[in-house]
């Protein structure tokens, strides 16, 4: 927004407010002579320009002009400025303070707000390294050792162990695989810069594209797929999504407890396409529920933590304007579930940094 | 024994991923040349006219888009199959477009890294079928002079459109076609609907073969950039 629109914006508000509170004491006056009334309709008015316009400026002058109206309008001597009569001095005084204290203090509050929400994603964003260092450190550490034993006892190490040593090496380095393809889809859309380029995608080859690749890396996970027959296009980053969904079913995969069956449903409700990725494992520890999409590290679980999946999950699904939620379904197990505009022209609004 | 091996050649900038690959393909039988630019790997392309080139897209001197123009406008034929990182799918259907056979994700795996050279090989004469052919793969099979199709033997009734499309694939079975190049080749012209018009033939095709998400024996979605159909 420009400073120009905003300037004209901020007076435009101001004017109306003001000009709505001398009304309103006109009338006021009209039906019942009070002078009580005035001086606190006008202390309400400054508080109201002070909180819905940017900086100082408005309210004070907001204030100014209050006490200047209440003085010339509703204090006798009528329709006369009157600094004679030692009250009207008085009052006027008393009120300006008012006006401005209460201006100020709304305009703090605001900034200590903003202040306060920056604060919020920088301890984010810091915890989110901290998490992505930890992770990337531990299997690093597999792969390093394991080739260096290899390589320094070549002919010490029986075949087999060799084998199984080099095993976990790639299934550490499929790991970091994944992880980095996590980070770069974080990248590809941080910073509400980059819009999302939406293309008509086919659910069908979605879901379908989806379950090979996740096929590949748990062959023996089976998924229930449930989605609707019609043929369905829907606007989205289909390699996104993809991974929405992967890492939704893989979250399942690696801390739902005791599951026996994975469902991937998708419907439409409304404008909307509601995916659910859902299992009828263990559920979401409660102390887990309101901080599950902040990519928080889970301690001594080592490598195992899926909090960066979720926070990407979160990022992508904000950034295609949907909505997404993890909850424990109240028959076992827990539910995640996502949405996405049906309609084209429903275009996101970028997060605001 | 040594000449009649396939010559394959590596254009990658990045050394220990040659070397991984060059240790691949050379303990399956193939022969490996490398180069590690753009220039180097053109150079090796005109004096040892290689079966089938790996080709990596960011090379350090030129775009490796730039390798296969000068190699399709020169007439040489070698199948090009591209190296490309995830999710770059313009970069991909661009080097499709231009003439590569095919694109392999990075990383990948040896088993799909052989499976796809053995796909380019084969793929290296496409062109309109010959009188009495017949495409089979599986229970799949389509007779090209009957433009009939039929799975595990029993009819499969498709429209004009959907056997055309069916047939172009299969005639480069193994092979991606971008979306643009199937439109081309079935309806000759595109339009903004002509991608929609495709995704609905496809929809109804894989109803007719028989497919479910997930179970796509035949017909491999490539997610934003076009379909292929399973050479084996």
């Amino acid at each position: 927004m420009s400073a120009t629109h905003g300037v004209l914006r901020d007076t435009a508000r101001t004017v109306l407010i003001l000009a709505a509170a001398l009304a309103g004491c006109w009338w006021l006056q009209q039906a019942a002579p009070s002078q009580a009334l005035v001086p606190a309709v006008f202390v309400l008015a400054v508080d109201l320009v002070a909180l819905v316009t940017e900086g100082y400026a408005y309210g004070i002058a907001a204030s100014l002009i209050s006490v200047l109206a209440v003085n010339y309008v509703f204090t006798a001597p009528y329709f006369v400025f009157s600094l004679t009569v030692p009250e009207n001095i008085l009052s006027t005084v008393i009120m300006l303070a008012v006006t401005i204290i209460t201006s100020t203090l709304t305009t703090q509050r605001k900034r200590q707000d903003q202040i306060r929400s920056e604060t919020a994603r920088e301890s984010m964003r810091a915890n989110l390294l901290r998490a992505i260092s930890h992770d990337l450190r531990t299997p690093l550490t597999t792969i390093y050792g394991s080739c260096s034993a290899i390589i320094e006892n070549y002919d010490r190490i029986p075949k087999a162990q060799q084998i199984k040593l080099l095993g976990e090496v790639r299934e550490e380095a499929d790991w970091l695989i994944r992880m980095v393809e996590n980070l770069l889809s974080v990248t590809r859309i941080d910073g509400g810069k980059v819009r999302i380029v939406k293309t008509p995608t086919v659910l069908e080859e979605l879901i379908d594209s989806v379950l090979i690749k996740f096929r590949k890396r748990y062959p023996g996970q089976a998924v229930q797929v449930e989605i609707p027959e019609d043929f369905l296009i829907i606007p989205m980053d289909a390699v996104l999504i993809e991974q929405v969904i992967i890492n939704l079913l893989e979250n399942a995969v690696q801390h739902a407890e005791g599951m026996t069956q994975l469902w991937l449903r998708v419907r439409c409700k409304e404008s909307k396409a509601v995916f659910e990725v859902a299992d009828n494992g263990c559920g979401i520890p409660r102390d887990r529920l309101d901080s599950l999409f902040d990519g928080r590290m889970d301690g001594a679980d080592g490598h195992k933590n899926m909090g960066i999946g979720l926070s990407v999950c979160a990022t992508i699904i904000r950034a295609h304007g949907g909505a997404i939620t993890g909850e424990n379904d109240p028959g076992g197990g827990a539910v995640f579930r996502f949405t996405l505009a049906l309609d084209p022209a429903e275009d996101p609004q970028p997060e605001p940094r | 024994m040594g000449n009649n091996k396939y010559k394959v050649l590596i254009i990658e900038d990045e050394a220990n991923i040659r070397s991984f690959i060059g240790a691949i393909l050379e303990s399956n039988g193939y022969q490996v040349l490398m180069g590690a630019t753009c220039a180097q790997g053109r150079m090796m392309f005109s004096s040892h006219c290689p079966d089938l080139v790996l080709l990596d897209l960011g090379l350090p001197d030129a775009d490796g888009t730039a390798f296969i123009r000068t190699v399709r406008e020169a007439g040489g034929g070698a199948p090009i199959l591209v190296l490309s990182a995830r999710s770059d799918e313009r970069d991909k259907i661009e080097a499709l477009d231009l003439g590569a056979n095919d694109y392999i994700t990075k990383p990948f795996g040896t088993g799909e890294l052989l499976a796809r050279v053995r796909a380019a090989l084969r793929d290296r004469r496409p062109g309109p079928a010959t009188p009495g052919e017949q495409f089979k793969v599986r229970g799949l099979c389509i007779d090209y002079d009957d433009r009939a199709v039929t799975l595990d033997g029993a009819p499969v009734r498709l429209t004009q459109t959907e056997y055309n499309i069916v047939a172009l694939l299969a005639q480069h079975a193994g092979k991606v076609m971008t979306y643009s190049a199937i439109i081309q080749g079935v309806w000759g012209t595109a339009d903004a609907g002509s991608v929609k018009k495709l995704q609905v033939n496809m929809a109804n095709i894989r109803k007719k073969l028989g497919a479910r998400p997930g179970e796509n024996p035949y017909i491999a979605n490539e997610l934003g950039v076009g379909y292929r159909m399973y050479g084996e």
